[in-house]
């Protein structure tokens, strides 16, 4: 009794201590709870299957941020890495019979093959030329995919793949579960010194090689890690939606991916991840103005690149939160002195 | 002068029709600060960037250790103990300063050789202390001024723990003032010794500078280039007298 007395309590403090402070903090755990509780408000199949899309997309773009944003290697045939982890997990559920707990991280790891595969021929290009070669080579897997239509279904795709859970809502659950893991396993990542090497070779790559550090080396790893997460959501999209078909290649959604990390703002990571939840939802609710959906959803994104050239949300942080000067530790906007160190805010 | 401890030899570079470096020669030794001048475009920016591995030579070698590290890469060669700043500073400008530090921090060699740190952010603070820039650790870099930036870019070399240290227009762009503090930190660290957690090899240098002047004090040999080409090579005050070098800088003729 007393231990969990304890636990209480120091969930207490660090609620009032560290999640409290910060309008930031206090929306990842609104969100979280968003995402916890939405089962018990609605049991609407659709609701529930828009939301489970989301969360796989939502690991989907921020694996592109993960790559683009921190190390600036852009990348525009994202589509790769997720259509790879579709067809790897469904061909394993299908052939091999492995279940979904096996095959959806084999498709994470298939993709790491295929970002090792495109990330050895892409180091020594950059900007422009990295992205259209990255632009190219979901294009030549789909002609592979049409050329072998006994192994990969051709144009109709591999169906009949197990699900990754009978029920929707537990569907749901362990995706969501996945997504928020994932998402913090990235951030964390982006956050260590890995993270900070990353950062250094988007700012300049030259400089980092003349610190004395493989930049060679930590490109490829940004090319596997982020073709490992994104084969993981391509696997959970072919279980979930028990089919891994052409259009996980698609250009299209190479480049809805993009356009999710520039609209939440690249290199955050929480960025993309708040952007799908907004677009991808919108998306569906403008389905019923079919012919005006598209319109709409360019006139929102034109809305927030013209004012918003960091994208919404590290927009939208700066708004409510304040940097301290001195300490440079986070504070909200209505403080005066920082809560650190207690240094003038205005 | 002791055993060589970097020795070049018969190195070319040519750009198109220009030969910027034209079958030159030289060698330093462990306890040496040399002095590298020459006239704008005279190719000693192209030579230590041949030397760090950022270009290739067309032919000649280099041997550091008596080990070849030509046609290694930058990053190989800067964890043989080889570091070098850049004349047009270069750091992560969106990083805050103590990370530009950091990642010098995280090369194997300075990992290696600071195994009893426990934090790389305690190494780095002692490299931006002993550069006189520790109280910005925590700004960002696009925040410093040119004399600032200097100092960032040693700190940066330094925390490889250097055996050999290359610093290109180290006095650029400083007043006369940043400039004595500068000479005054360059002497100190060629003394080596700790400074922190962070440990002075007491590296051979190389200093390139177009001003003479600047050099006088702190090189113990100065090796002229122009076009290319050594010209001259000997100590501070044999340089000073020689024709060779008045004729590069003064052109010729009466004055």
């Amino acid at each position: 009794m007393d231990l969990i007395r304890f636990y209480v309590r120091k969930l207490f403090t660090v609620l009032k201590n560290e999640v409290i402070v910060l309008p930031s903090r206090v929306v990842v755990v609104v969100f979280f709870l968003f995402l916890l509780l939405l089962p018990v408000f609605t049991n609407n199949q659709y609701t529930l299957r828009i939301f489970t899309l989301t969360c796989i997309f939502a690991i989907l773009a921020a694996s592109w941020d993960l790559l683009s944003g921190f190390t600036g290697q852009i990348n525009f045939g994202h589509a790769l890495f997720f259509g790879v982890g579709a067809y790897a997990a469904a061909m394993s559920n299908l052939h091999v019979h492995l279940p979904p707990w096996a095959s959806i991280p084999l498709g994470g790891l298939v993709a790491v093959l295929a970002g090792l595969i495109i990330g050895i021929p892409c180091l020594r290009l950059r900007g422009t030329y990295l992205a259209l070669t990255t632009l190219a080579f979901p294009i030549i897997l789909m002609g592979f995919v049409f050329a072998f239509p006994d192994l990969t279904g051709g144009e109709l795709g591999i169906s009949g793949i197990e699900r990754i859970a009978r029920s929707r809502v537990t569907n749901y659950y362990i995706v969501a579960g996945l997504m928020f893991g994932l998402c913090t396993i990235m951030w964390k990542i982006t956050d260590s010194n890995t993270g900070i090497i990353f950062h250094a070779i988007r700012e300049d790559e030259l400089a980092v090689r003349a610190s004395g550090v493989n930049t060679t080396r930590y490109k490829l790893l940004a090319f596997c890690l982020s073709g490992f997460f994104a084969g993981i959501a391509g696997g959970l999209y072919a279980h979930f939606m028990r089919i891994a078909g052409p259009s996980t290649l698609e250009v299209s959604m190479s480049f809805l991916v993009v356009i999710w990390a520039v609209f939440g703002g690249v290199a955050t990571i929480y960025g993309p991840v708040g952007a799908v939840f907004i677009l991808f939802p919108l998306l569906e609710f403008l389905r019923f103005w079919q012919e005006y959906r598209t319109l709409m959803f360019a006139c929102v994104l034109i809305v927030i690149l013209l004012y918003m050239p960091d994208g919404l949300f590290p927009w939208l942080r700066d708004k409510i939160e304040t940097e301290c000067p001195r300490c440079k530790i986070r504070n909200i906007a209505t403080r005066t002195v920082c809560r650190v160190c207690s240094a003038s805010l205005e | 002068m002791g055993e060589a401890f970097l020795e070049v030899m018969g190195l070319n570079k040519q750009f198109g029709g220009l030969k910027a470096v034209n079958d030159v020669n030289f060698s330093v030794a462990r306890e040496e600060i040399l002095g590298l001048i020459g006239p704008n475009g005279a190719g000693k920016t192209t030579l230590v960037r041949l030397i760090t591995g950022i270009l290739k030579a067309d032919s000649g070698s280099i041997l550091f250790k008596k080990r070849e590290i030509t046609g290694k890469k930058t990053w190989d060669i800067v964890n043989r103990g080889i570091a070098c700043t850049f004349q047009n500073m270069r750091p992560f400008r969106r990083l805050p300063i103590i990370a530009n530090v950091m990642v010098s921090c995280l090369s194997p060699r300075a990992m290696k050789r600071g195994e009893w740190v426990k934090r790389i952010e305690a190494k780095a603070m002692d490299a931006l202390e002993f550069a006189g820039i520790s109280d910005m650790a925590l700004e960002d870099a696009s925040t410093l001024s040119q004399g600032d930036l200097k100092r960032l870019e040693v700190a940066r070399a330094i925390a490889t723990e250097p055996e050999l240290l290359i610093l290109d227009e180290p006095f650029g762009g400083l007043s006369p003032a940043e400039t004595e503090l500068m000479a005054k930190s360059i002497h100190r660290l060629h003394k080596g010794g700790r400074f922190g957690r962070l440990h002075s090899e007491g590296p051979a240098m190389i200093i390139i500078v177009h001003k003479l002047q600047q050099l006088m004090k702190i090189a113990d040999r100065i090796i002229v280039l122009n076009f290319g080409t050594i010209i001259a090579d000997g100590t501070p005050v044999e340089i000073v007298n020689n024709s060779k070098v008045i004729e590069a800088y003064l052109g010729e003729g009466e004055i």
